[in-house]
């Protein structure tokens, strides 16, 4: 059994975060991981990809083109970017978080709407997981953290659930950091019951 | 043993651990850099790791430990390879005595800039023997076998990797080092070896680094480091795959079955040594096979040998590589390529769609050019330049800006449009006199970052200060090699360098070598910066400005900030200038204002400098130098 996720977003939004705890969770069952971050030149704000190859130990770091059996995008106009790696029978996780380059804030370039966006995935035939930003709730008073949240929804919605343990994940979350271990179970946990998709 | 998740670069790290290394040096660049970051993490008693200034110092450091018998590596990316290679190609010429083995990191699909090279040729040009680990277990074996094959040879030994391979992690069971017996170091005094002086020795040496590669050849065949694997059945194809190549033919086989394709049977050499050219192994595919197939990413070095081996042995059967046109010198390779080589293999007609092309949104993706962090102080040193060169009444494409390696580049982006060039390390101050030389009428301006300028700079300097070209060098002095990820660099803070270690104070060097005019500016300061760069670019003669300030992602991870930016919701008027012209990440459009993020906010004050409504209030600024 392959599986192969592609994950996309900026940097800041602890996309590469998402890949470290999936593959951790993979190696505590014995599932053969490769991950492979690209943060080339990005600071906070610049484009991040990642690859995280399960279930072979001889596989090469790099997806080929409709090989994802997974997409997670954390930002609406970056998502486009994995359209090209995405299996026409797989799951594309969408958190349509908008972070608007300079130019695009000043008016003076164009940002793809999330309509034009979910046409696009349709365009692939795989299935979509629209998981929307507004809807994040707040632990304490504070929004919760967004890559936690999404995988919480991925583990749930998409079939990542099938081929890891969604508890395996969330036992790794608790261990993962030292604090805020309530806020995170909170977090994961709201992702994986959320309701609404589209 | 126990079982941990490491990257090939951590793997080559343990491996040399494993192997007995004594002495480590490099000097930071993406894909190589973890090396020797996770070597000063936990090193070991008994074992000397340093960023050098240099590639080339680096790599004279290693090579002399290694005549003096110790063990030793020498880390660097494909860039910092041609900085090297002058001592590198003389020391491959010499040999080595203890075990020497360098490292090079290549980038094909390049994702952290600079030319897409292939190492290989400096590996086929200097004779030396390079191995290429297609995984994270690999990187490790391999990197002892290189230590073995250097110390019983007397070569040095090239391990080279690609961004892919260095880059990703993997699950491995990593034996805990051995506890080598101290070596006691050796002075050997031997002319013919270690000199150049007279044809005599000179063509001694090359006949004696041919014949250590002939040498390391039969011993890479004896340990079978080249895997060759025949069908069965004579006829069929041969697939030669190279390094990190291999681990996509599997899955590439896969593909192929999938989509309904019988291939038959197959033959293969996984090539993990590929200088020298695996001749004999090659020669048993050819014999053996009806056509062949050659994956090797960048350059078609392996297919123009197996072209030669061809033609000795008269095979007349399809060679399907770069060399046909089928796959191209360009970009990194995934099972894509195995799968577009079989196919051209066997004239099978792929189904359209069979990979993304089709899907076109990708088209619609926002363009999102790469700038500097909120608070950087490269910010404040390019709003100055641009505004000195406004103030002097030139045209923006007037004066000639030369840019070099590192975050300093970024100033060849939106907004500031500042930087026209970048070459390579230490280059813009080249550039600069070549500007002036021409005949160029304007002032001419070179920046650098600091560690650049200790890297490759100063040679450049020295020649214009010599040669008296009036030209403005403008240092952008931020305390640490940034872009590679923070590493430590000559002029670092004393208390981030190692134990014993001296900082190097430009704004003491630079006085001293003679320069007509020297000025020192805190870039967060525009109204200065641009004053003394505007002075600077009127004046005759050598002018260095020295822009200091520490990068503001390190500071902030000390807990520092240099002052609070807060904005005035009823002066601001959202005219966008703070973002049009200073572009800083944490500044974003709100509903009644622009609102600044207090997260990334360094306290830098270039917003409020820039705004002509006085509605981004600075606060009080403190000295963070």
């Amino acid at each position: 059994m392959y599986y192969d996720i592609y994950l996309v977003g900026v940097g800041g939004q602890g996309i590469l975060t998402i890949g470290e705890i999936i593959a951790e969770a993979a190696l505590k069952l014995d599932i053969p991981a490769n991950f492979y971050p690209t943060k080339g030149m990005a600071q906070r704000g610049g484009f991040v990809k990642a690859q995280l190859r399960l279930g072979s130990y001889n596989v090469g770091p790099s997806i080929a083109e409709k090989g994802a059996n997974l997409v997670i995008a954390m930002e609406l106009s970056e998502s486009l970017k994995a359209l090209r790696y995405f299996k026409p029978d797989g799951d594309f996780a969408l958190y349509s978080s908008v972070w608007s380059p300079t130019a695009v804030m000043l008016g003076k370039a164009p940002y793809p709407a999330v309509e034009e966006v979910l046409a696009e995935i349709n365009k692939t035939g795989g299935r979509t997981i629209h998981i929307k930003p507004e809807e994040r709730p707040q632990f304490e008073g504070q929004p919760v953290p967004e890559n936690v949240y999404v995988l919480g929804a991925v583990c749930r919605h998409s079939s990542l659930g099938r081929f890891i343990d969604p508890e395996e994940i969330r036992a790794t979350i608790k261990t993962r950091w030292k604090k805020g271990i309530e806020r995170n179970l909170y977090t994961f946990d709201a992702g994986f019951n959320l309701n609404n998709q589209d | 043993m126990s079982l941990k998740f490491i990257s090939g670069n951590e793997a080559i790290a343990y491996g040399s651990l494993r192997a007995g290394v004594k002495v480590v040096s490099g000097y930071p660049g993406t894909p190589s850099s973890e090396v020797i970051t996770s070597l000063l993490k936990n090193k070991p008693e008994g074992v000397y790791v340093e960023w050098s200034s240099n590639e080339k110092v680096a790599f004279e450091i290693a090579a002399a430990a290694s005549w003096a018998g110790q063990r030793a590596l020498c880390t660097m990316k494909m860039s910092g390879l041609n900085v090297a290679y002058d001592s590198l190609a003389s020391v491959a010429y010499s040999g080595c005595s203890g075990a020497l083995v360098v490292y090079v990191a290549d980038d094909p699909g390049v994702s952290a800039g600079m030319c897409e090279q292939d190492s290989r040729g400096f590996a086929l040009m200097s004779d030396m023997p390079m191995l290429e680990p297609a995984s994270v277990e690999e990187a490790y074996s391999l990197t002892r076998f290189a230590f073995e094959l250097s110390e019983s040879t007397g070569t040095p030994v090239f391990i080279r990797m690609v961004t892919a391979t260095a880059l990703s992690y993997g699950g491995m069971d990593l034996e805990d080092p051995p506890v080598f017996p101290e070596r006691e170091p050796k002075l050997i005094k031997d002319i013919a070896k270690y000199t150049k002086a007279g044809s005599a020795i000179c063509l001694d040496q090359h006949s004696d680094v041919i014949e250590r590669l002939s040498e390391a050849g039969e011993i890479i065949r004896g340990k079978k480091i080249n895997r060759l694997s025949l069908s069965p059945k004579a006829g069929g194809l041969g697939i030669i795959v190279a390094g990190a190549v291999f681990p996509y033919l599997e899955e590439g086989l896969r593909l192929v079955e999938e989509h309904g394709f019988k291939i038959g049977p197959v033959s293969t050499l996984k090539v993990t040594a590929t200088v020298p050219f695996p001749a004999e192994e090659v020669r048993s595919l050819i014999k053996h096979c009806s056509s062949l197939l050659i994956l090797e990413e960048l350059e078609p070095h392996l297919e123009k040998d197996l072209y030669i081996e061809a033609h000795k042995f008269g095979f007349s059967g399809k060679i399907i590589g770069k060399l046909d046109g089928t796959l191209s010198r360009i970009g990194d390779y995934s099972a894509e390529q195995v799968v577009k080589g079989i196919a051209a293999a066997f004239t099978l007609n792929l189904p359209a769609g069979i990979f993304g092309d089709e899907y076109k949104g990708e088209k619609l993706t926002a363009s999102r050019p790469i700038t500097t962090c909120a608070g950087c102080p490269h910010r404040g040193t390019f709003l100055a330049i641009n505004k000195a060169i406004k103030e002097l009444k030139f045209k923006k494409d007037e004066v000639v800006v030369t840019g070099d390696i590192g975050c300093t580049i970024l100033g060849m982006n939106p907004p500031f449009n500042t930087v026209w060039t970048e070459i390579s390390m230490g280059a813009s101050i080249g550039f600069a006199q070549g500007y002036y030389h021409s005949g160029v009428k304007t002032p001419v301006i070179a920046t650098i970052g600091d560690s650049t300028f200790f890297h490759a700079g100063i040679p450049s300097l020295v020649n214009a200060i010599q040669h008296q070209v009036p030209l403005t060098l403008i240092i952008m002095d931020n305390g640490w090699t940034s872009m590679t990820g923070m590493q430590v660099s000559p002029g670092t803070d004393e208390k981030f360098q190692q134990p014993g270690n001296q900082r190097l104070d430009l704004a003491k060097i630079l006085p001293a070598l003679g320069i007509d005019h020297f000025k020192m500016i805190n870039p967060y300061e525009l109204e200065e910066s641009t004053a003394a760069i505007r002075e600077a670019m009127t004046l005759p003669g050598v002018k260095v400005i020295l822009s200091r300030q520490e990068c503001a992602i390190q500071a902030m991870r000390q807990g520092k900030r240099y002052g609070k930016s807060t904005v005035i919701e009823d002066n601001c008027n959202k005219c966008k200038l703070c973002i049009t012209v200073t572009g800083c990440p944490a500044i974003s459009l709100g509903e009644e204002s622009i609102v600044i993020d207090p997260a990334l906010c360094y306290g830098c004050g270039l917003c409020s400098q820039v705004c002509n409504r006085e509605a981004i209030e600075r606060g009080p600024v403190k000295d963070v130098l």
